[in-house]
């Protein structure tokens, strides 16, 4: 029979917060983590608001020289994937080839790009011999797993922003299929460049208005679309037999994960968001468990006009006559879209959700849109019974991953 | 309970031809798909020498409106995707959609687009770069336009783990299948690292081969090697569970039967000198495929020309196979179409497994003096005639990454 995995440590790294509990009680709290950009000038850009990871300490687990030698991505995934193994208490060096890291980033270390890309103008022969190994996006799981000597199954999965969930995904059925007794697995993502802003901007896909105070707001009639978030959201999972001997603290169970392709838009999501609800019903089909006993979903919900209207017709699609009854809250509200990270920072979002018992709301969602009808939790977090809960990652490219955490109950 | 999952069709382009037939016989007859470099002004370089795609034509693979958005390296992915299905006799209007995937990857992903548009941004400002560029230089972009050409709407997404990406990926869509989330998948890895700022990074890290003549300049396992030499390309295998396959009566050319990853977890570029990461990889994709070792009658090796490299993987194999050792043909075909990083692992999957359908083993070409640290049968220059029934390939990468997958000749059973 298929082997149980369980949740049994988190880190996140966000604009909420430099840490996990930081970032948790921030969100409990409806707390906005989107401002003016200070990573890099905004003058000539058109899009000047960003949710920006307040300063942290890298020499909690880099050194200088170490750190040096790689893009902020890296930071990011090293500084979650230390706070996560910590929380788990797992001790790696016991199992260290049976454990492995899977951390998904859509982009790698554009900011490296960037400044190297000055330097080739200048004169090629001055490059950085780390140029490669800094901007290729496998770094944020080679360099963890050089960090805290995971040596295990290793790789970074791309799917844009479905990327984290997907690495979340696979490395559950990594474990299942006992290939690992524990994976560290989530996204990283550092997205506030120069580079990064103006290719979203030129797309359309960013919200126009700098005004942080109104810019992401998830299912709200005026949302124009999303707002960049950088960050990193990893969790430790194991197999709940290794957890339990060694008398771990069970966070919630990693029930199941769907995944689905479009097939239809680079950047548009299928017809009635087909693809989402598609990987939506693989999931609760692996899960075992119907669609009405789903007790919150943890929206992709990015604050695109295209994306929110969407997701709302695919989660009515899958939960018909329950939809009612379930709490639909997009973290995106609070912490901006974090590209490749999301998947990862919401998939903690979601566990932290049923360790609590609470969730949290979607802020500034203050006009209603009749085309997003559902319970986007405004106003305020809940208390509520959550024994099983959904995050969803939709990406560029019409990916579509859905992940179901249980409570655990042994 | 796992699903058995075969080989059925297979897609190469490579400095050696853009076709399974072209890319057979230079590895046959031991030709060198490598030269100097003409894709850019290499005037800064003494030995500007790689492996680049020859006589590609990219407006036969994409629309000319979608072609000006995507890199190179994209259209080598799309291309080999489009020539390994049309191999394997899929009628796409046949199968169940859902049940069709595509997990592609590479090491770096759209290098000279993302380049071009820092140009732009530089120079013109940030109003003026392309409305198109975020959503087609993502490493994933290819598996997202394969599924909109082709219609596949499984599981869908890349896989990137520097120069070991095409076997990681390999591996990860074949246990997709094993496991039953699809019955098809459109799987391996492409590149195009050869781009001017790229170049300029590798070429600092002082890892790249020299020679007058380019053809000799990467020479593995040799005693006077001195680097490796960077290749371009895809490669595509539709991987398939075998029951599908048989009820459409495909040609089968390999059984996949196991695969592994792991990472050193010791620096982020040289391998750990003890092996031991290469070695765990490949009693990973041994313990998968429920074999013994003495099964193993070759192995394509990573082989890059390194002298750490080639060095710490001949440790590792006799480490993982003994007394076997000694009775393995190890090949680098690298010797012939350069390191094709993200694609590398793909395309010496596709070679190994023409090697156990075909029973004829490439050399490793450039092969004149042996050295110590480098002592197994690395068919030295000639192709060799010789039964395959198991073969292996390995890789390793940048970041501490390493893949090995074992492929089986298909007997019909």
């Amino acid at each position: 029979m298929d082997r149980r995995v369980v949740v049994t440590g988190a880190g996140m790294f966000s604009a909420l917060g430099a840490g996990r509990e930081a970032t948790w009680q921030a969100l409990l709290a409806g707390t906005n983590g989107i401002r003016p950009i200070t990573r890099v000038e905004t003058e000539d850009l058109p899009t000047r608001v960003a949710g920006e990871v307040p300063e942290f300490d890298l020499s909690t687990y880099l050194d200088r020289k170490e750190a040096k030698r790689m893009d902020r991505f890296t930071h990011l995934a090293v500084m979650a994937a230390g706070e996560a193994l910590e929380h788990s208490g797992l001790d790696v060096a016991a199992d260290a080839d049976e454990i492995g890291c899977m951390i998904g980033s859509g982009i790698g270390g554009m900011e490296t790009l960037e400044q190297e890309f000055k330097v080739f103008f200048e004169k090629p022969t001055r490059v950085s011999p780390f140029l490669v190994p800094m901007f290729i996006p496998d770094m944020a799981a080679g360099q963890t797993s050089i960090r805290f000597g995971l040596r295990g199954p290793n790789f970074n999965t791309v799917s844009a922003c479905a990327s984290g969930a997907d690495a979340i995904g696979t490395a559950l059925e990594t474990i299942r299929r006992g290939d690992a007794v524990a994976m560290v697995a989530g996204g990283a993502e550092a997205s506030v460049t120069r580079m990064t802003i103006a290719a979203f901007a030129a797309s359309r896909a960013l919200s126009r208005n700098n005004d942080p105070e109104t810019a992401s707001r998830p299912f709200d009639l005026n949302r124009d679309g999303f707002v960049l978030g950088e960050g990193a959201g990893i969790l430790v999972l194991e197999e709940r037999g290794h957890a339990e001997a060694r008398g771990a603290t069970i966070l919630a169970e990693l029930t199941a994960y769907g995944q689905s392709a479009d097939a239809f838009h680079v950047t548009q999501p299928s017809e009635n968001g087909e693809g989402a609800a598609r990987a939506m019903r693989i999931a609760l089909k692996k899960a075992g468990i119907d669609a009405a006993e789903i007790d919150y979903v943890n929206a992709h919900g990015t604050s695109t006009p295209l994306n929110d209207k969407f997701e709302t017709l695919s989660l009515k699609a899958v939960f018909g006559e329950s939809m009612p009854g379930i709490p639909v809250s997009s973290s995106k509200s609070m912490f901006g879209h974090t590209l490749g990270a999301a998947g990862g920072l919401e998939a903690a979002v979601t566990v932290l959700s049923i360790r609590d018992q609470r969730i949290h709301q979607t802020l500034h969602l203050l006009t209603p849109d009749p085309d997003c009808d559902l319970d986007y939790v405004a106003g305020g977090p809940r208390d509520v019974s959550l024994k099983h809960a959904m995050s969803n990652s939709l990406g560029f490219g019409g990916h579509n991953s859905s992940l179901i955490f249980s409570r655990y109950e042994g | 309970m796992t699903r058995r999952v075969v080989v059925t069709g297979l897609g190469l382009i490579t400095p050696l031809g853009n076709d399974v037939t072209s890319n057979w016989e230079a590895l046959v007859a031991g030709r060198s798909g490598i030269g100097t470099i003409t894709l850019f002004d290499t005037s800064a370089y003494e030995f500007p020498i790689a492996g680049e795609v020859r006589d590609f034509d990219p407006a036969e693979h994409v629309d000319a409106k979608i072609l000006r958005r995507l890199d190179r390296s994209t259209v080598f992915a799309i291309a080999a995707a489009q020539r390994a299905l049309a191999d394997a006799g899929i009628d796409m209007a046949k199968e169940d959609a859902r049940r069709v995937g595509v997990v592609i990857g590479t090491g770096i992903g759209s290098a000279q687009l993302i380049v071009e548009q820092a140009a732009v941004l530089a120079e013109k400002g940030p109003r003026r770069v392309s409305p198109f560029l975020i959503s087609h230089m993502l490493p994933d972009t290819a598996t997202g336009l394969i599924a909109i050409q082709t219609g596949a709407r499984g599981p869908n997404f890349a896989v990137t783990a520097a120069c070991a990406t095409g076997g990681a990926t390999t591996g990860e869509a074949a246990e997709i299948i094993a496991r039953g989330d699809c019955e098809v998948i459109i799987a391996g890895g492409y590149e195009a690292p050869l781009t001017p700022v790229y170049y300029a990074g590798f070429n600092a890290m002082k890892a790249l081969a020299t020679a007058e003549d380019p053809t000799k300049a990467v020479r593995p396992f040799d005693a006077t090697r001195n680097g490796f030499i960077l290749g371009e390309g895809a490669g595509v295998l539709i991987l398939e569970e075998l029951e599908h396959a048989r009820a459409r009566g495909a040609h089968i050319y390999a059984e996949f039967v196991g695969a592994g990853t792991s990472n050193d977890a010791y620096d982020m570029v040289a391998a750990a000198e003890d092996g031991h990461g290469i070695a765990q990889a490949m009693r990973d994709a041994l313990t998968r495929a429920a074999v013994g070792v003495e099964v193993i009658d070759y192995i394509n090796a990573h082989g890059t020309g390194t002298p750490l490299n080639d060095r710490v993987e001949t440790k590792a194999i006799r480490d993982v196979f003994a007394e076997h050792a000694d009775s393995l043909m190890v090949s680098s075909t690298k010797s012939m179409h350069g390191h094709m990083m993200g694609a590398a692992g793909a395309v010496e999957a596709a070679i190994t497994v023409l090697v156990c359908e075909r029973g004829i083993v490439p050399p490793t070409i450039n092969y004149a003096s042996p050295d110590p640290a480098c002592d197994l049968d690395y068919v030295p220059n000639e192709a060799r005639r010789s039964a395959v029934r198991y073969g292996m390939s390995t890789s390793v990468g940048l970041g501490g990454h390493n893949s090995a997958l074992i492929v089986k000749r298909w007997e019909g059973d």
